[in-house]
């Protein structure tokens, strides 16, 4: 097609098209005036209306024509190519559905001295866009967003909060995340094995240690996050956050005399067996196949032991046997059946118990008395404006991953609410805690349907920023992720999802779900993420920043390094 | 102003009207020619020649079944008619104060006005004012061979408007007419095709 219908009255600098139908349920459609490849779905869209703008996205191209048989017909073979390109251009067309999200009272010209004054007021949020509650009138014409309207939608990078996530398809506009609007509510990263899920999770953990205002404490299940990597598809040299904030980052091994990649944490967590309560038992049923005798064993272990009822049970013996006085075997007083029968359990039951639970007696890094209390100085850490990573260094397995992520949380959880209730109650003067942000990997693993309502995770999602404490959800599996838990989301960021029920989950309880499904379905692995939530102004498509060295360069304030050919040319050559 | 007389008007109304014209006046007019009928001062209608038409009388019926007929009486017979030959004009605007209307002319001529064809200058002039609004009139009669008038008069008037400079005429000629008929799908492949023959 070389041209398209268009009033020529209505054109206007910079415009792709004009409104020519649609509603406030239905989307808006928009003939297109420009060639069709120069606007894909998932593009930035502005309409102009009697001084209002209405922001939106292309969530599909339809092509059309006036009559069904100017389409059928390949005309081109019967005219001359300049009649056949003028019957095209008239004839056949390009619509453009557009989902609007928000409208806002057009603002002084850019440029000026009024501009920059309104502008600081958007920024501000004393001007704000409104979600949309009418229509822009028929003709209104339709543009691609500039960098100024993305500037007024999602923030001016390094203002406040806002972090550079990545750029508009269109145009490379930097697009903006406001990290302490994130971080007000749990949020996710999704995206399928290999779409980029964790050099995005990298950006935003590097923003939020740059940032500094909220601490972070990262489960780092498969040690990629806090050492250096090497990327597996590239082979490039992947820098960890702990060699980039060595100052703020603290690096811990799971274990004693854990190492990760060779190189030696910071310090290392051991587990008092003390700290084991039978909920955090119960709460891998599933991973340990346990029984429903299960938590009445516990309890009774629980009542004959205390907090001593690990250490005690773990050393209880099986099966064994003594003669007692009339020459009979009996069960031996330090075995789990004569333990089971003075507590009124059943013996097998109680023997079956030890039996499973004997992938955690065998764990090394539960023991009697660690050797620090590795627990506290984490909270510290975090406390002090420090970040920590949780390596988990050969003790990857899902029992693993579960058992401490679980009972950290709950212990850490437990301090901050302990914290926030005494500033609430202004007790003593207490500080207001420091905000936090729990990053969880394999999330599915944490708060599947079964897990969700035993575990601190979702308690914390359907808190929100309550007790100052946060989650960041990253997952390739968000449909195995409990729907109440996914509707408490503020903010997600997903990259390629192939699945159909992991889509909808991401999509679970936004507006305008349906136009964004196919939107997700066809992202670009490795380059683009979807952007939509409580904690960005309207769903937006992104091309993600790079994790790589000028993205370390723009964060620390570096210069950007010239290349080999802007140093020759700059020595005349 | 000036041009070729063709002939004088036999009979009009809004819509159209009728010329009469000898025979020796034929060589002039042509299928598709822009015309003009200046009547009062300052008041011209304009008209688009849509037919050509010869009708017998007696004496033709009598010579074409007699029996060598002489050559000279041929001629005689076809130069010296007492039937004239007749023009249909399609009635597509008027100029009044120097202004050009693609509109129905207010008043139609009277008999025996004098009907010109159209010079160059003139057809630019007609076909340049406004925006193509005088080919709703071509459009509207069904009954007449509107793909091959509209034919020959984007000829005629491109050739006009390019030897005036005006390159992009015929562009926007065929858009606005793309517009007004891409509802009739046949209608228009009938049109673009005629237009074809006369870009070849």
């Amino acid at each position: 097609m070389s041209e398209q219908i268009n009033p020529p009255s209505m054109i206007t600098s910079g415009q792709i098209g004009y409104i020519v139908g649609g509603g406030l349920k239905a989307n808006l459609q928009a003939r297109l005036t420009v060639q069709p490849q120069s606007v894909q779905e998932g593009a930035f869209v502005v309409v102009e209306s009697n001084g209002w703008l209405f922001y939106g996205l292309v969530t599909d191209l339809q092509l059309g024509s006036t009559d069904p048989r100017f389409a059928d017909e390949h005309s081109a073979s019967r005219l001359p190519p300049q009649l056949a390109n003028l019957l095209h251009g008239q004839t056949l067309f390009t619509n453009l559905e557009i989902l609007t999200a928000l409208m806002m009272a057009q603002g002084p010209e850019p440029g000026t001295p009024e501009y920059d004054a309104w502008f600081q007021q958007v920024i501000d949020e004393q001007i704000r866009p409104e979600p949309v509650k009418t229509v822009p009138q028929h003709h209104a014409p339709v543009r691609l967003a500039d960098a100024g309207d993305i500037a007024e939608i999602f923030g001016r990078e390094g203002e406040g909060g806002f972090f550079r996530i990545g750029e508009t398809l269109e145009g490379g506009h930097p697009v903006c995340v406001n990290l302490d609007k994130l971080v007000q509510r749990s949020a996710g990263i999704f995206g399928a094995t290999g779409t980029g899920k964790s050099f995005l999770t990298r950006v935003i953990l590097a923003g939020l240690i740059q940032r500094d205002k909220t601490s972070v404490l990262i489960f780092d299940m498969h040690n990629e996050y806090g050492p250096d990597d090497t990327a597996s598809d590239t082979g490039l040299r992947v820098p960890g956050l702990r060699g980039k904030f060595p100052q703020k980052v603290r690096m811990v091994g799971l274990g004693r005399g854990a190492t990760i990649r060779g190189k030696v944490p910071d310090y290392s967590l051991e587990i008092a067996e003390a700290d084991i309560t039978p909920d955090d038992v119960m709460m891998l049923a599933g991973e340990l196949n346990l029984r429903e005798t299960t938590p009445t064993t516990l309890e009774a272990l629980r009542s004959s032991f205390r907090e001593g009822w690990f250490h005690a049970f773990k050393h209880m013996r099986v099966h064994a046997k003594v003669e007692n006085e009339e020459g009979k075997l009996v069960p031996a007083p330090d075995s789990v059946e004569a333990w089971a029968l003075g507590a009124g359990v059943h013996p097998g039951a109680a023997e079956a118990l030890h039996s499973k639970l004997r992938r955690l007696f065998n764990a090394e890094y539960i023991v009697e008395e660690p050797a620090a209390n590795a627990l506290q100085q984490m909270i510290d850490n975090l406390d002090n404006g420090q970040h920590v990573v949780l390596s988990f260094g050969r003790h990857e397995t899902d029992l693993d991953y579960l058992f401490v992520t679980n009972l950290l949380t709950r212990r850490i959880r437990q301090v901050w609410e302990r914290r926030t209730n005494d500033f609430r109650s202004g007790h003593q003067g207490a500080a207001e805690p420091r905000p936090l942000v729990i990053a969880v990997e394999e999330a599915h693993k944490l708060l599947n349907r079964e897990m969700a309502s035993q575990t601190a995770f979702s308690t914390i999602a359907r808190e929100m920023r309550k007790y100052y404490v946060t989650l960041l959800i990253i997952d390739q599996r968000p449909s195995q992720i409990y729907d109440e838990v996914m509707s408490q989301l503020g903010t997600r960021i997903t990259g390629w999802l192939g699945d159909a029920d992991d889509i909808q989950s991401v999509l679970t309880g936004l507006s305008g779900r349906e136009a964004l499904r196919g939107m997700l379905a066809r992202l670009q692995p490795k380059e683009e993420v979807l952007m939509l939530g409580w904690g960005v102004p309207m769903p937006i498509l992104v091309h993600s920043r790079r994790y790589d060295d000028a993205f370390w360069d723009e964060l620390k304030g570096k210069p950007a390094s010239r290349s080999s050919d802007d140093i020759l040319e700059e020595l005349g050559f | 102003m000036s041009g070729i007389e063709i002939g004088r008007l036999l009979r009009s109304g809004t819509t159209g009207f009728v010329v009469g014209c000898r025979v020796s006046q034929l060589e002039a007019p042509s299928f598709g020619a822009l015309v003009r009928v200046p009547l009062e001062e300052g008041y011209q209608v304009y008209g688009l020649i849509y037919d050509i038409h010869i009708d017998d009388d007696g004496l033709v019926r009598q010579l074409i079944t007699a029996e060598e007929v002489p050559e000279e009486v041929l001629r005689d017979n076809r130069e010296n008619r007492n039937v004239p030959v007749e023009i249909g004009v399609l009635a597509l605007g008027y100029q009044e104060g120097g202004r050009i209307q693609h509109l129905l002319p207010p008043r139609p001529p009277l008999s025996l006005d004098a009907i010109y064809l159209c010079t160059p200058e003139e057809i630019v002039s007609f076909t340049g004012a406004g925006s193509f609004g005088y080919f709703r009139h071509i459009l509207r009669d069904e009954s007449k061979p509107v793909d091959e008038l509209l034919a020959a008069h984007l000829k005629a008037a491109k050739e006009a408007q390019q030897a005036a400079g005006n390159m992009d005429w015929m562009t926007g000629a065929l858009q606005e007419l793309i517009a007004l008929q891409r509802d009739d799908y046949q209608g228009l492949m009938n049109l673009l095709r005629a237009a074809g023959d006369i870009q070849a």
